[in-house]
């Protein structure tokens, strides 16, 4: 019995044998003899993995169960489905949740093109110093610790001595306690991770560019293309597979909205457009400590997170033939 | 069709200069090889004609036009690369209607013209597919076709077939020469692959560190290299050279060297130069087995034979210098193991000035 594998580019069959299961063991066994350097190298991430990804798995139990300290995970009685029940019930959660899609998806769709519009920018920049000047400009903001930018915003935004008030003072526009507005903090929250983010994240892009055959664009020049067209006919449609790859990495965090920040950056004036799951988790878990409730949480978050990856995986390879796997 | 001249063009990147000046004329309708070893400045000149780099120095003019300053796109040149440079993620017809509709030809010209190419190069039932999807040989025709839809007034093809394997490249060679014949599209034409310039050229530039050695036709630079570097360089095997002394004879000059006597033929202007260091030339190809009238005996030590097929190549050595033969084995190479002499038309026999390598007597 022989598999038949066609090549459809040259007409060649291959003809590929089928292996038993100990031929296939045997194989394994045969390439882990060879190769078991690799693997032992391999082992430290591995064990890294299994002690800090998986094994928490275990306590993701309290999720199903009435908690108590004092009784453990293990000696804790089973509840099903109540936590659950109990969140879609609660208006907190369905608004944490409300805020988490909104935005998660405005930062999607208005944060992930920035960074590849900065590499295709930089990308056109001749200047070599300036190129490099540039980028420098741009990447420094991710080195800084969110506190440190989190005080540049709420500075930056005060109504009495903050840079944005000032400018708008010019103009004859009363002071707007921006942080303290629930309509302001998305655009506020947003335009920050981009101005935080955008720079370094472009590195995988300007990557990508780098990688561009060059004869292409020589092709492209002899032809008659000009920048602008070689940008749109080449550029992007050679780095659309990492796109595509970076895209589905960030849908797969979707609903991880930069915890930190917003704890830094919210009040409960903005609670109404700010609250987000993970927020919603730290404040019932660790302040409030029902840590059953904010496991159901944090459980339905990664559930969706999982399904999201999984969905915008299967959609990309069916669309553009590129997915993570 | 227009002709490319080059008159002293210069490359320098920063204070260092790759191409040093060169002078050449390529006529309307002609086939042109640039040959040389790597970093000997083919691709660069090749590229200074396309536009991809700025000409330092000197004067290019297509036709009747100065291209110095003129953008690539305006020199009426279209170019294959080495590797194609075809773009992935569009199709066979997409990638020859590049250029196409980037300068707004009208679709249903661009797809009567796609359409006769593909036909030209066998592509019609691969039009659809993308260039991942096709061999290293369609590839290749595609990478003309895009050329070819465009028609330019001047080919140029940066090394096409070095990316084929040897069986490939041969029938490529063979169609590029068919396409030219049947286009008659002014050709420059770079390989460091002097089988191909050999198969390919109406005349051959042989260039070394950013010189011009020699242009000629491939017979010209096979029978009459100007140099010892154009002598190693053309011909596969290349020519055998070895240090010889001049010395005087009733006949005429000779050559000496280990010991062997070789009857100079045609280098009367070389009598009364005895004692003089020349390097003597003989191609493997001008080898003899048995002695004819005239013809000057070299005594040899048979070190190997590499058969193959109608003939052979004896691997020797004359005194301490390798030497190559090849010679006609007939089916058979029993009769070559026991040679131990070979033989050399005094005509065959190439000089060279010892010190600057240039060739002595009837280079044309």
């Amino acid at each position: 019995m022989a598999i038949v594998d066609k090549e459809s580019s040259a007409g060649i069959e291959k003809v590929v044998p089928k292996l038993t299961l100990s031929q296939r063991l045997d194989r394994i066994y045969l390439h882990l003899r060879r190769e078991w350097q690799i693997y032992a190298m391999l082992a430290p991430l591995i064990i890294w993995f299994l002690m800090f990804n998986y094994r928490p798995m275990y306590g993701l139990q309290i999720a199903f169960k009435d908690y108590s300290v004092f009784l453990g995970i293990d000696g804790s009685p089973w509840v099903g489905f109540e936590h659950f029940q109990t969140l879609f019930q609660s208006d907190q959660f369905v608004r944490a949740f409300k805020n988490t899609i909104i935005i998660s998806l405005l930062s999607l769709f208005i944060g992930f093109p920035m960074p590849i519009i900065l590499a295709l920018m930089f990308n056109e920049i001749l200047n070599e110093a300036y190129k490099r000047t540039a980028q420098t400009i741009v990447y420094l903001p991710h080195f800084i610790s969110s506190v440190i930018i989190a005080g540049i915003i709420i500075t930056a935004f005060s109504p009495s001595a903050g840079i944005v008030n000032t400018v708008l003072g010019w103009f004859g526009v009363e002071p707007i306690y921006f942080l303290t507005k629930p309509e302001w903090f998305r655009p506020i929250f947003i335009g920050t991770g981009i101005w935080q983010e955008a720079g370094f994240q472009s590195i995988v892009f300007l990557a990508a560019i780098a990688g561009v055959n060059p004869s292409l664009y020589e092709s492209a020049v002899v032809d008659g293309a000009n920048r602008w067209q070689m940008m749109w006919k080449i550029t992007i449609p050679c780095i659309l597979p990492t796109i595509i790859i970076m895209l589905i990495i960030r849908i797969g965090n979707l609903l991880e909205v930069s915890f930190e920040m917003i704890i830094l950056l919210y009040q409960p004036a903005t609670y109404q457009t700010a609250d987000v799951i993970n927020t919603f988790i730290y404040r019932q878990g660790l302040i409030g400590g029902q840590y059953d409730v904010a496991a159901a949480a944090g459980l339905f978050n990664a559930v969706m997170a999982f399904c999201l990856v999984m969905s915008a995986n299967a959609i990309a390879k069916r669309v553009s033939k590129t997915s993570l796997w | 069709m227009s002709g490319v001249f080059l008159e002293g063009i210069v490359k320098r990147y920063g204070a260092v200069e790759v191409v040093h000046g060169i002078d050449l004329e390529i006529q309307p309708q002609e086939f042109v090889v640039l040959v040389g070893p790597s970093g000997c400045g083919k691709s660069t000149t090749l590229r200074m004609i396309a536009g991809l780099e700025e000409i330092s120095d000197g004067e290019l003019r297509i036709g009747e036009r100065v291209m110095n300053r003129v953008a690539p796109k305006d020199r009426d040149v279209a170019m294959v690369f080495q590797n194609y440079a075809l773009y992935p993620h569009l199709n066979v017809a997409d990638n020859m209607a590049f250029g196409l509709r980037i300068r707004k030809t009208p679709k249903d010209e661009i797809a009567k013209t796609i359409e006769e190419t593909a036909k030209i190069l066998g592509l019609t039932e691969y039009l659809e597919r993308r260039p991942a999807d096709l061999s290293g040989g369609q590839r290749q025709r595609v990478a003309m076709g895009r050329a070819i839809v465009r028609h330019p007034a001047v080919f140029l093809f940066d090394e096409p077939l070095s990316n084929l394997d040897a069986k490939l490249r041969t029938q490529m060679r063979a169609e590029i020469k068919r396409l030219h014949k049947r286009l008659g599209v002014t050709s420059v034409y770079v390989t460091h692959d002097q089988v191909e310039a050999m198969t390919l050229a109406d005349r051959i530039v042989v260039m070394a560190d950013g010189n011009i050695e020699q242009i000629g036709t491939p017979m010209e630079l096979f029978n009459n290299p100007a140099n010892t570097f154009v002598a190693g360089f053309i011909g596969s095997p290349p020519m055998n050279q070895f240090e010889a002394t001049l010395e005087d004879s009733d006949a005429g000059p000779i050559a000496h060297a280990n010991g062997t006597m070789i009857q100079l033929h045609g280098q009367e202007a070389l009598r009364g130069s005895a004692g003089r260091d020349v390097i003597v030339g003989i191609r493997p190809e001008h080898v003899m087995l048995s002695a004819e009238a005239g013809t000057a005996e070299i005594p040899i030590s048979l070190d190997l034979i590499e058969t193959l097929g109608s003939e052979a190549l004896l691997h020797t050595h004359v005194g301490d210098v390798p030497f190559v033969a090849k010679v006609e084995t007939h089916g058979e190479i029993g009769h070559l193991q026991g040679v131990s002499a070979l033989h050399v038309k005094p005509e065959r026999v190439k000089l060279f000035d010892k010190d600057s390598g240039r060739a002595l007597g009837q280079v044309a």
